[in-house]
């Protein structure tokens, strides 16, 4: 946790820093700055708000530090967020210019957990997609899924980490365990990165992070019928709303997730079977 | 007698070793200007085919160089690494403060400094392509004029310890 706290403490600004206390870091889920108001520590069970008001300065710090000072190296800014060291994710919101932001009003640091064990209960058979709200720990259960099938099925995982939040490295070397099975392609789209790995490394199974695009879902059906099975997250609330979202329609209508691992606000799941 | 003679010598070798001193001065102006020009270049092919982040992208740098500008890229790539600077712009004036480097270069490094990290990747190749053309214009002036510069400073060196001796004497 002590990793955690100096990763987080890198990004902000250095009158913010030492008001990040050590206790209670690992059920910190997120930093949020906003322009004119003191930095707000949210956790599991609890908000705080603690400092000055934060000026922009200290909103453009968090960017510069979290993208190391290499706009080329955040090309993700444009679709609103960026990933620090430790695989932090940035968000950012502002006054937008063309493609880019002209003037930044608020940044919202949500701290990546790696909890091991928590995908216990998740059968290793077939595809499976986990779904849930923004923030309720998709990310944190694939990682987990991720190296307990590297561990126990001693097949080859690809992991196709688009925003190098699943696996991020720091100094060539991974934030978190990946397991000796892994394979990690990041930073490139999920399409391109899909069928990347499908042609070079043969895996048994592929891992993404957030399905938002129906090219996503073409990439990963076309996946699945080269006999690879898959592991995605996907935004969405309950089954229900998996069905009724047509840019799902693909994977839905393909009919090769049997399983769906629907995750609560508390940070819970339950395995549910998709009926059709 | 001896004692005036070994005063005159000492006013000569002393003038003498300024102008060479100064000349000196003029091809290490040189040298540093061709270490930076080589560290720019290296700067571009480098994110043109990476995009390497710029705290590695200048510790590489300086793992190709040597002297002063050598010291320039590790010191800056220390200083983006401690991320405690709210921009790189801030992290090169400090490394410029605490290097001490002829006028030529640190008007190019502060030229770098303000065009590192503002930009997307295709505008800090054209901040670095610029950085490089000024470097170059500079260096070019410098062999342009060296011979002239150096046997002045050697020979105005030699001629004015040679004159403060005889007035002396």
């Amino acid at each position: 946790m002590k990793v955690v706290q100096a990763q987080l403490q890198s990004i902000l600004p250095m009158h913010l820093r030492s008001l990040l206390p050590a206790e209670n870091i690992e059920s910190l889920t997120e930093i949020r700055l906003r322009l004119s108001y003191p930095m707000q520590l949210i956790y599991l069970n609890k908000t705080a708000e603690v400092g000055k008001p934060v000026s922009l300065d200290d909103l453009n710090f968090c960017v510069n530090t979290a993208s190391r000072y290499s706009p080329w190296n955040a090309a993700s800014m444009k679709q609103g967020y960026l990933t620090a060291p430790g695989g932090h994710r940035i968000g950012v919101c502002g006054e937008t210019a063309g493609e880019g932001i002209r003037s930044l009003t608020s940044v919202c640091i949500r701290v990546a957990k790696d909890l091991q064990g928590i995908s216990d209960q998740m059968p290793i058979r077939d595809s499976i997609l986990i779904i849930g709200p923004p923030g309720s720990g998709k990310t944190t259960l694939l990682r987990d899924y991720i190296r307990r099938i590297s561990a126990k099925c001693k097949s080859s995982v690809c992991v196709v980490d688009e925003r190098c939040e699943i696996f991020p490295f720091s100094c060539g070397s991974p934030c978190f365990n990946p397991g000796k099975q892994t394979d990690i392609l990041s930073g490139c789209s999920k399409e391109r990165g899909i069928n990347h790995v499908i042609r070079s490394m043969g895996p048994a199974w592929v891992a993404l992070d957030e399905i938002t695009d129906a090219k996503d879902c073409d990439a990963m059906v076309q996946a699945l019928w080269c006999g690879v099975k898959v592991i995605a997250t996907a935004h969405a609330s309950s089954v229900n709303d998996l069905l009724l979202r047509p840019v799902y329609q693909p994977i839905v209508n393909s009919k090769v997730f049997s399983t769906v691992a629907v995750m609560h606000p508390d940070k819970s799941y339950h395995l549910e079977r998709i009926s059709r | 007698m001896t004692l005036k003679w070994i005063g005159a010598i000492l006013i000569v070798t002393g003038c003498g070793g300024f102008g060479f001193s100064m000349a000196s001065a003029y091809r290490a102006e040189e040298r540093a200007l061709e270490a930076l020009c080589r560290a720019l270049e290296y700067m571009s092919c480098e994110l043109s085919c990476r995009m390497t982040p710029l705290p590695q992208l200048c510790r590489n740098a300086s793992g190709l160089l040597t002297g002063k500008i050598k010291t320039v890229f590790l010191l800056l790539a220390q200083e983006l690494e401690q991320q405690v600077a709210p921009d790189a712009v801030s992290c090169m004036r400090a490394v410029q403060a605490s290097v001490n480097l002829p006028d030529s270069v640190q008007d190019v490094l502060t030229q770098l400094g303000n065009s590192l990290g503002s930009f997307d990747l295709s505008g800090q190749l054209r901040g670095i392509e610029s950085c490089l053309k000024n470097a170059q214009s500079k260096l070019r002036y410098l062999s342009d004029h060296r011979q002239n510069r150096l046997r002045s400073y050697q020979t105005l060196g030699l001629c004015a310890g040679a004159a403060l001796a005889i007035l002396f004497l």
